[in-house]
């Protein structure tokens, strides 16, 4: 007798046996014409440039863990939606399941919601801007000049 | 169950306290937080035992004893930071509000009734643990402390969440007490997986309090961590760990003692031989108290292999004599390690800090003596009565009176080396000239000598 561990391992084996055996019979079926265009890495239609070991800005990480907080917080979401609205537990109390329910939500949410605040005030969301730097030339000759030049040459030519 | 809703809520409240300009309003704070948790863990002391949250928690006046050793600890040590708000890089609000969130986690650990509980405890104390591990950012030791510690304490915990899966697999409950009644019912017909995964969630329990074949990053974390963090880990993490081998064996496998005797009373013959002659080499102060805490998880591991009427009893009187004489060890070494550090950078933590100390400062060479006799375990100090208690649970156990031997003997070696430090205290010489103490220091180390020597004179006083 199989126990249940025993099921998801059958489950296992046939997954990999199923995608072995499909590849192996597209393998054999499929004509083999390869060309640059085909073995280039698929990145969504453009064309893959540079190496994938570059470093990232550690600005992206903690962007992504803030992320990942609010994404398992979606997760969460889902399964109480689901007590949440359940007719059944609503009748028994006379509605005040629902509000029961929201309200431990609401405590969960605003917990997470305050970590988000603290990070936003510790200036953690800040994107700082890279400045351009500018040429600047040192030169004697005040910058007004060549207006000035200008302004009266281009009168000159309208003259003449 | 109040003080972990009261824990959460102030951890949040103390992080953003530290919106403020002044940054000495933390430590007293944070005090206050433990302190009024200390009093909430008493509230249902004379309604206990209690299933609370959907019988996820658990809370008798065992679990209550234990948390109060966790929070008593968590005060002394958080006494002990005063002066790492000076650092400009340091985040205090941070590693305050990460303590306090840790000791939610101890106390979930300390009353679960449910292996997710379980989980969730040993989770949140531990990556309360790492961060704070890590929390000294500039210092290369600190960097490598932590990011050992996670790694290694990552696969404990993997390996200990698959034993829970299996222990589900072959129950059908993460519930302790179902579990107790599989095991009750089926005496004859149990799973095998219900075996194998008791065996793992042993592992990943007995790899966070640092028993002796998953001991190996102990040393390491213990050298690389911040002082006050090292006492923090090294008094509520084991604490806390003990309490909940001691909830699980005892909660749902005292049906299979048969089975699960034997491994642990071998780990233990190990964990107190490794423990107490690795600890002889060392000649950094942090090293050896590593090494010590290794055999102190030895002797603890002791009774809980006895598993008697008496074992919850010595277990929490040892916890807590081990947790005194810790907490005013390591604040005489910080102590003694911030004036030596601003003289020179090398060795601030081998034993020759303290050569001399008995001239330059007696009351702190009192406390550290005080404080070693008590982890060696003679008379008149609370550690005593600890390996007291525990050698009593195993003579009542009866068959298991080698083990016994091996452990006197073992707490003899750990005589040599903590008598090293005594030495160097009073019979060396060093530098000259008084040493400061600052007030708060002072306090924290007279309030834990003073109880210690208190217990060691009535232990009858806690019961």
């Amino acid at each position: 007798m199989l126990s249940d561990f025993g099921v998801i391992f059958l489950f296992i084996i046939t997954a990999i046996a199923f995608i072995a055996v499909a590849l192996t019979i597209a393998r054999l079926v499929r004509p083999h014409r390869p060309n640059v265009e085909k073995l280039t890495t698929y990145e969504s239609g453009e064309d893959p440039l540079g190496n994938a070991n570059v470093q990232f800005n550690g600005r992206f990480y903690v962007i992504a863990l803030i992320f990942v907080l609010f994404e398992v917080e979606l997760v969460f979401l889902f399964p109480w939606a689901t007590v949440f609205g359940q007719a059944s537990l609503i009748a028994q109390t006379d509605g005040l399941w629902g509000w029961f329910a929201l309200a431990e939500m609401a405590i969960f949410v605003g917990i997470l919601a305050l970590g988000l605040v603290y990070a936003w005030a510790k200036g953690y969301l800040d994107w700082v801007r890279p400045q351009p730097k500018l040429p600047a030339v040192k030169s004697s000759v005040p910058a007004d000049l060549y207006g000035k030049v200008n302004k009266k040459y281009a009168q000159k030519t309208k003259s003449v | 169950m109040l003080s972990i809703i009261l824990l959460s809520i102030f951890g949040i409240v103390v992080l953003f306290l530290g919106f403020q300009k002044s940054k000495n309003i933390l430590l007293p704070a944070t005090l206050l937080c433990i302190a009024i948790a200390f009093a909430a863990n008493f509230v249902h002391w004379n309604d206990a035992p209690g299933l609370y949250f959907k019988e996820m928690l658990f809370e008798n006046r065992l679990t209550m004893s234990f948390s109060a050793i966790v929070l008593l600890s968590a005060f002394l040590v958080v006494a002990l930071t005063r002066g790492f708000a000076d650092d400009e890089a340091a985040q205090p609000a941070e590693y305050y509000a990460i303590i306090l969130f840790s000791l939610v986690g101890a106390i979930m650990m300390i009353g679960f009734d449910n292996l997710i509980m379980l989980f969730l405890g040993v989770e949140i104390l531990s990556v309360s643990m790492y961060v704070l591990t890590g929390s000294d950012k500039r210092n290369l030791r600190s960097n490598e402390a932590a990011l050992k510690y996670f790694l290694m304490g990552a696969f404990a915990t993997g390996i200990m969440l698959f034993g829970i899966a299996l222990l589900y697999g072959a129950t059908g409950s993460f519930n302790l007490t179902d579990i107790r009644g599989y095991v009750g019912t089926n005496s004859f017909s149990i799973s095998t997986l219900l075996y194998v995964g008791l065996l793992l969630v042993l592992i990943g329990m007995l790899f966070k309090v640092s028993a002796a074949p998953f001991h190996f990053w102990t040393p390491d974390v213990y050298d690389g961590a911040p002082t006050v963090f090292t006492a923090f880990m090294s008094t509520i993490v084991k604490t806390a760990g003990f309490a909940a081998i001691y909830r699980l064996l005892s909660g749902s496998f005292e049906g299979i003692y048969n089975f699960w005797w034997f491994t642990l009373a071998a780990i233990t013959i190990l964990t107190l031989v490794v423990g107490n002659i690795t600890a002889v080499y060392q000649q950094s102060f942090k090293r050896m108290m590593a090494y010590s805490s290794i055999s102190h998880a030895g002797y603890l591991l002791l009774s809980l292999t006895a598993m008697t009427a008496q074992t919850p009893d010595a277990i929490v009187f040892y916890s807590l004599a081990y947790s005194l004489a810790t907490v005013s060890a390591f604040g005489v070494l910080m102590a003694v390690a911030r004036e030596k550090s601003v003289q020179s950078h090398e060795n601030a933590e081998d034993f020759e800090a303290f050569n001399g100390l008995g001239k330059r400062n007696p009351l702190l060479a009192f406390v550290l003596t005080v404080s070693m006799l008590s982890l060696a375990g003679i008379p008149l100090t609370a550690g005593f009565w600890g390996k007291f208690f525990i050698f009593g649970t195993i003579v009542e156990r009866g068959n298991l009176i080698w083990m016994l031997i091996v452990a006197i003997l073992m707490s003899a070696v750990g005589i040599y080396y903590y008598f090293k430090v005594i030495i160097a205290t009073y019979m060396k010489d060093g530098e000259t000239g008084a040493l400061r103490v600052p007030p708060f220091y002072r306090i924290v180390l007279i309030v834990s000598t003073t109880l210690t020597l208190l217990f060691g004179l009535i232990p009858k006083l806690l019961s």
